[in-house]
């Protein structure tokens, strides 16, 4: 364990294993700050080790010497740092970043995801009111608006339903910290950002699920029917209509269903990154900041992007409900089973107002995705495959 | 070691060239002169012996070799259990009795004497013998807790007067014996210093449907016997393809998933008749017969020799099916097993672990520890369990909620294996993992799907057999019944596959149908087995009478030529011993199978709630 440096610039910072946090990470080395990282080591790897892999996938290895790696347990009394290693990063008074949380949809993890995103501030909240920390910056996401309103401002969750527990337990999270906060007197920030994509300039990503799950499904659901026509006689494709076109494309009859007209809000990481050093940074001004696009995409357009990329023809986008019953073919019919628990986001009608975040940046916006910077990030997501060994 | 000889040591002993499972004919020799010794089994021992000096060249060692015609058959059934080629074994027995005999060597003439010249008398010439080459394929088998014992007779009687009156003459003259099935549950048990009773020559079979019964002798194997059933489209419950029926419920009552619904021990019987110790016949039906019912906790000496039983016979109906029920755990696997055989869903039950499926389903050792790795870290199924029923207890099943291969997808999973292994859309799969793992098996049109991205077929299945002897796998493979999971579990022929990397000794016991025991006791055998260095893993779990106690197998492999590896396996049976009877005593209610030796024709309500101490 080193010990950083970096003076008043210096952060603790959660969640630094994961695909924002160790962008925020990155980011904050790479202005010379030092960060002081809370994180739990995973079966193979402690977390310097897991924390070394990254700066080596950031190019970032000689600002190792800001990191500071502390095991912590967010759970635990005290973090599970022992009592002077508490007492001593106590004393700092530094400010906080956490990034950490989980990110599953699914309702079956309700339990994990509340324990961790909503029961784990318990102690890192503690330790900001012991600590005296400059501000706790909590990175929540957009939809923790809930779904009652359109319009979401920058101002506290008022809404009761939400899509999935994840967002549910952000909102929770978010009135937790605020409260515990204030009644800490430890100054607070909230951070909203929409749909987290790779790099627009360089296409890098560490994570390939979200935006990149639907193109990857469609990827792999081309493959097993070019397999099919091109190595078993395409017989089980031409069940389904499937077959390559003159212009050399698989012609693949797939059907998005969405409930109704919607867009969707992406944001680049480096867009991500950038605003979020600038707000928390900010002196204390505002709470909340919606770190979101003014121009989301229709589901149309990413549907070209992705008929484009993988060279493939036959994608619809269907306003109306799906029914088992009207899936027309096997690939249609995975393809929305893969898809459920992103559909919400696919079509989405909220409008995220962003005034204090073009305060805190002087206006700066995310470039609208274009598909150059689609084909890179889908490229690059390609080469890695897809994050798999 | 060469190979051959290698090969020739590695004999599982499983018996599994003694039934014609593949349909592909049985060794013409075996089939005519019934002692093992006849028999590809035989010839590997044989030959070992012969190699190693063992025993000399004797007259019917001659006329074993001799009568080989070098069919072939044996590659393809050993090949199918094991991956051996038994035939370089069955030349090169040839070729060395050919050699001895080419140099002038003689055969030895087993001595004759008036016990055997008694014996020859009641069975006919034939089936008595004391020529080593014959004693010594029945002297041995790979149980590492038994010492060989050299028979001085082995004797095939014909009938159930024949036994009685060899027993009759055998304890004249105070010469222990053992009576013989096909030995194929390894144990150890059916070696003999003084005789050896082989039953392979009472093969028949007679039905009396009218009253749901079938007489078979001590001869008949369950594959034979059940494939008689079927014919008639009926059923019984047996275990192992070549055990002799009435030596495996003898030796330990037989169990198999259908358990679940036709029971163990005394369940599969209605009546036996048995030759006792002073050659007497009695049936079991006679109100004034030995109590074979009852149970004490003992190591019990045979009762006798089974010389035929009455065999349940149950009904068939056309709707049956398969469905393997996907686990991320095995508590999970454990609660829908208990719950499908309290509420009496589906006729066979089998909470199944990766080691048995990927062996199971794989022709190749190579190809089923691809598979393994595929289910468990891509599919991310740890367990299955495995429900035979008709379509109202299929339909149960889905009403329950669970998704499940069903046989039309375990058909284009079994035939797609290789593509499975290999196959990058499973990576997607991560993703669902994190919602409802199996909740693609609910899908109407997936089966077609599967069947684009894995392009099921026989060939493909068996692309990394020997070449040789792949034209006659793709067509075994092509065979509606190979890849049919009732069947397979009626005939049970791809069981012992689970000893072609090694030989695999069996930890048996029964106990409550309890999460937390099971999930300690199979720690436990794991840790014994891992602290010895031997390979094991979790066998099966089949919950029996109602869910109220189940049959939990473990599994510890073993190199049955390494000696080293034999002693510590040695300790390790020990350990676990030891182990279940700590639980036995602090439960009352586990129960090892090692007290049920020689007293399988029990009620199993007397040895199941037995009260320990023998306070029933």
């Amino acid at each position: 364990m080193r010990r950083s440096g970096g003076g008043n610039g210096q952060y603790i910072l959660t969640g630094a294993t994961g695909f924002l946090g160790s962008h925020v990470m990155a980011g904050l080395l790479r202005q010379g700050r030092g960060v002081v990282i809370l994180g739990r080591p995973s079966q193979d790897e402690s977390l310097q080790e897991r924390i070394e892999r990254l700066l080596r996938w950031f190019g970032c290895e000689d600002r190792a010497g800001l990191c500071e790696c502390h095991e912590t347990d967010f759970l635990a009394t005290r973090l599970g740092l022992g009592g002077d290693a508490y007492e001593e990063l106590c004393n700092r008074g530094l400010g906080i970043i956490h990034c950490a949380s989980d990110t599953s949809f699914a309702e079956r993890n309700r339990r994990r995801v509340m324990q961790s995103n909503v029961e784990g501030l318990s102690e890192i909240l503690d330790f900001a009111v012991a600590s005296g920390a400059r501000r706790f910056s909590y990175i929540s996401t957009a939809y923790a608006a809930g779904t009652d309103q359109r319009e979401c401002p920058e101002a506290p969750v008022s809404a009761a339903h939400f899509t999935n527990v994840y967002e549910e337990s952000k909102a929770e999270a978010e009135g937790i910290i605020a409260r515990r906060c204030r009644e800490g007197k430890v100054p607070c920030t909230i951070i909203r950002p929409s749909v987290v994509y790779g790099d627009s300039v360089t296409g890098r990503s560490l994570r390939f699920n979200a935006l990149y799950y639907p193109v990857r499904s469609l990827q792999h659901i081309r493959d097993i029917y070019l397999d099919d026509i091109t190595q078993h006689g395409g017989k089980k494709s031409a069940e389904c209509g499937i077959h390559i076109n003159g212009d050399g494309e698989l012609y693949l009859p797939i059907r998005i269903f969405v409930p109704h007209e919607g867009t969707i809000n992406l944001i680049p990481v480096d867009y991500f990154t950038d605003t979020v050093l600038a707000i928390v940074d900010r002196p204390a001004a505002e709470t909340f900041y919606h770190v979101t696009s003014r121009n989301p995409e229709t589901l149309a357009t990413l549907v070209s992007y992705i008929e484009r990329f993988l060279n493939i023809t036959g994608v619809e986008v269907v306003i109306g409900p799906s029914g088992a019953d009207e899936m027309k073919n096997p690939p249609e019919e995975l393809f929305d089973h893969f898809i459920r628990l992103y559909r919400p986001y696919m079509a989405d009608r909220r409008i995220f107002t962003r005034e204090h975040t073009d305060g805190a940046t002087g206006g700066a916006l995310p470039p609208d995705l274009s598909y150059d910077i689609f084909q890179r990030c889908m490229a690059f997501a390609v080469a890695a495959n897809w994050g798999q060994a | 070691m060469n190979d051959v000889l290698k090969t020739a040591k590695n004999c599982r002993h499983y018996a599994m060239c003694k039934i014609d499972f593949l349909g592909t004919g049985l060794c013409a020799s075996g089939a005519e002169r019934h002692y093992v010794s006849f028999y590809p089994q035989g010839r590997m021992d044989l030959y070992a012996a012969l190699a190693e000096n063992r025993i000399p060249v004797t007259e019917q060692c001659v006329e074993i070799a001799e009568s080989c015609d070098l069919c072939g058959r044996c590659d393809y059934q050993c090949y199918f259990v094991t991956e051996m080629r038994p035939t370089t074994v069955m030349k090169a027995l040839k070729g060395h009795v050919r050699r001895y005999l080419d140099r002038g060597g003689v055969a030895a003439a087993a001595e004759t004497d008036g016990i055997l010249d008694g014996l020859r008398e009641i069975v006919g010439d034939d089936w008595a013998t004391n020529d080593r080459a014959i004693a010594l394929t029945y002297s041995h088998d790979p149980c590492p807790l038994a010492e060989p014992r050299m028979p001085r007779y082995v004797i095939m009687p014909g009938s159930t007067a024949e036994i009685a009156a060899v027993v009759r003459l055998l304890k004249g003259h105070d010469i222990p014996y053992a009576a013989r099935g096909n030995g194929s549950s390894v144990m150890g048990f059916v070696m003999s210093e003084g005789a050896v009773i082989d039953l392979g020559r009472m093969k028949t079979i007679a039905f009396d449907e009218k009253n749901w019964l079938v007489t078979v002798g001590p001869g008949v194997a369950a594959f034979d016997l059940q494939k008689a059933a079927v014919e008639r489209g009926l059923r019984v419950n047996v275990a192992e393809p070549s055990a002799l029926v009435c030596a495996n419920i003898m030796c330990s009552g037989l169990f198999s998933t259908f358990s679940a619904s036709y029971g163990t021990a005394a369940d599969h019987y209605i009546d036996a008749e048995f030759v006792g110790h002073d050659g007497e016949v009695f049936r079991l039906s006679d109100p004034s017969a030995p109590n074979l019912f009852g149970f004490t906790k003992e190591d019990a000496a045979i009762p006798g020799i089974c010389s035929s039983a009455d065999i349940r016979l149950h009904p068939v109906t056309d709707d049956e099916g398969a469905a393997f029920v996907p686990f991320e755990s095995l508590e999970g696997a454990l609660d829908f097993a208990r719950d499908c055989a309290m509420r009496r869903i589906g006729l066979a039950i089998g909470v199944l672990g990766g080691e048995y499926i990927s062996v199971f389903l794989s022709p190749t050792k190579g190809l089923a520890a691809r598979v393994k790795d595929a289910f468990r870290d891509r599919l991310k199924i740890a367990y299955m369990v495995l429900v035979i029923g008709d379509r109202y207890a299929l339909r149960s099943i889905r009403e329950m909620g669970h998704h499940y291969f069903d046989d039309r997808m375990i058909r284009i999973l079994n035939l797609g294996l290789p593509s499975l292994t290999t196959a990058k859309w499973l990576d997607l799969m991560d993703e669902l993992a994190d919602d409802d793992p199996f909740s693609y098996l609910g899908l109407k049109q997936f089966p077609d799907l599967a069947e684009a991205a894995l392009a099921p077929s026989p060939a493909q299945l068996v692309g990394d057999v020997d070449p040789e002897l792949r034209p006659l796998f793709e067509k075994l493979y092509a065979r509606p019944e190979m890849t049919d999971a009732v069947w397979l579990n009626m005939f049970r022929i791809l069981s012992s596959r689970m000893g072609r990397e090694k030989h695999v000794l069996i930890l048996i016991i029964y106990l409550p149908i309890d999460n937390t025991l099971i999930t300690e006791i199979n720690g436990k055998f794991k840790e014994i087995a891992d602290r010895h260095g031997l390979k094991n893993d979790y066998g099966f779990i089949t919950p029996i009478d109602n869910g109220k106690r189940c049959v939990f197998e473990y599994d510890y492999y073993l190199d049955q030529n390494d000696p080293d590896e034999m002693a510590r396996m040695r300790q390790a049976l020990m350990e676990a011993g030891m182990m279940i009877e700590r639980y036995a005593a602090e439960t009352g209610t586990v129960k090892w199978i090692r007290y049920l030796f020689c007293q399988g024709f029990c009620r199993k309500e007397s040895f199941l709630y037995a009260r320990e101490g023998g306070d029933q």
